[in-house]
């Protein structure tokens, strides 16, 4: 995977909201690239629309969604109410991604 | 950036709209007399006011009310009409402005029976009879769907209304400088209206009217009016716009509505209308498209889709961050709609234009969603 840090997570600006989930932005310091979406996997099952002009993925379970586009300095995770731990859940899981650039 | 959700909040502006607001701005605060200002000009609040008049088919603008939206205004009137423990009806196409306040104020309404609507969101005149077989003391309706555009005929829904003796209480806010509103011609006792839509006012601008001889108890009560000295109010004396009022908001309005009155409310629906069949030619030949409300002739400038495989967050996630094209994915705040259109789950992705979209927008949207489709087909 391409080393990267998460700059700073933002609670959604989304203020008219639909299912009563919480959001939050993963600002990155590298673009989103194919290796960081297959490592989220572990997260729920995978689309991948790899044809698209930029790619576009989505991992969704029953209580959790994450979903960007290559290329972006970011992606989006939702979550259910009861799971908003997931938000560090996800910070962790990604702090300890192999570093192959030498950024902690 | 293409904005194809102009039904939430239009964008762009005409250019005079911006220059109202700035004007306001920078000019002194105008006169409350008791200060010696006063004199010459125009009054801005009057203004505005007969503009709306003129515009909603009302006949008399000095029962027309500011408001900070559509939303301020329902609740005004829920709250203010005479509808405490009696029983009160709305259309399954309404939005959350008027059914979240009128199942939560509880104290101020009766039980709430919705009216159904078939499936392009259409209240035909008939359902609002069968409703009516019991008592209600009004009817809450939209004008225009601002999910599937339809436009319901309320010339014959107010005309039942009245029969069975109820108050017709009509929703603008999709409409309003979009398609002709006859408010007095239709009998209308008690309208909602936005600014920020169809009549390119600032967000935080709307009104409501409420037909002459039918008392509202204020919603509020507070600074300014006409008795400085005066603490307690009699129905005879009720006010409704206490309190220091969004000036630079209402001139700002007075614009947009001046510039949809000078380019002709029914030219602006025929432009809408020409936009919204091009989108619906386009988005139906493409493979895995789902358009709804097809069996309505004529709608307002809104239109819905889905597309198979792709929920309508993902798919308005793809527009924005892809093609820079905002439109607007969901319930789109009238939950009880998508019971019609077999949509509670997930919604739709919303189009919707102004006087302002350009064909070429449309086409880049077309071009984009062509790309997407594809995508799509080969994934499937």
């Amino acid at each position: 995977m391409s080393a990267f840090r998460i700059v700073e997570i933002i609670p959604s600006r989304e203020r008219c909201a639909e299912a009563g989930w919480y959001a939050w932005d993963f600002i990155l310091d590298t673009p989103v690239d194919e290796a960081l979406i297959l490592s989220l996997r572990p997260f729920g099952s995978l689309l991948y629309l790899k044809s698209l002009s930029r790619p576009f993925f989505k991992v969704e379970s029953d209580v959790s969604l994450i979903k960007g586009l290559v290329g972006d300095n970011f992606f989006r995770l939702s979550a259910h109410d009861s799971r908003r731990d997931l938000v560090q859940e996800v910070e962790r899981f990604l702090a300890a991604a192999p570093d192959t650039n030498g950024k902690q | 950036m293409i904005n194809l959700n102009q039904a939430a909040t239009t964008w762009p502006k005409p250019a005079c709209v911006t220059e109202a607001m700035t004007a306001a701005f920078s000019a002194p605060p105008p006169g409350q007399f008791r200060s010696g200002a006063g004199g010459d000009g125009a009054d801005v609040m009057e203004d505005t006011r007969q503009q709306l008049a003129d515009l909603l088919g009302i006949g008399n603008p000095g029962r027309v009310f500011f408001a900070s939206g559509a939303t301020d205004a329902a609740n005004a009137l829920i709250r203010g009409l005479p509808l405490a423990g009696r029983r009160v009806l709305a259309s399954q196409t309404e939005h959350n402005s008027v059914l979240r306040p009128l199942m939560n104020l509880r104290r101020h309404v009766g039980k709430v029976d919705i009216i159904p609507c078939d499936e392009n969101g259409t209240v035909s005149p008939e359902a609002v009879s069968a409703m009516l077989e019991d008592p209600a003391a009004a009817v809450f309706i939209s004008h225009c769907s601002n999910v599937t555009g339809a436009i319901q005929d309320l010339a014959a829904i107010g005309e039942i209304v009245h029969r069975k003796g109820a108050m017709l209480v009509v929703d603008v806010a999709q409409s309003a400088g979009c398609l002709p509103v006859g408010a007095d011609a239709w009998g209308v006792d008690a309208l909602i209206v936005t600014g920020h839509k169809g009549l390119f006012g600032p967000q935080g601008t709307g009104a409501y009217y409420v037909r002459p001889g039918l008392t509202l108890e204020p919603f509020r009560f507070g600074g300014t009016g006409r008795n400085s000295s005066q603490l307690i109010y009699t129905p005879e004396d009720y006010e409704y716009e206490p309190g220091t009022q969004n000036l630079p908001g209402i001139a700002a309005l007075g614009a947009g509505i001046r510039w949809c009155l000078s380019a002709g409310v029914e030219n602006i629906a025929k432009q809408e209308r020409r936009l919204i069949a091009r989108l619906r030619d386009g988005l139906r030949s493409l493979p895995g498209v789902h358009v709804y409300a097809n069996g309505l002739s004529e709608t307002g400038p809104v239109l819905s889709f889905t597309l198979a495989g792709l929920s309508p967050a993902d798919l308005a996630y793809i527009l924005s961050g892809t093609y820079d094209i905002r439109v607007r994915a969901g319930l789109h705040c009238a939950p009880l709609i998508h019971r019609a259109l077999g949509t509670e789950n997930g919604g739709t992705l919303r189009v919707s234009v102004s006087a302002l979209t350009r064909e070429a927008e449309i086409d880049q949207f077309l071009c984009a969603m062509g790309e997407i489709a594809a995508a799509q087909e080969v994934r499937s």
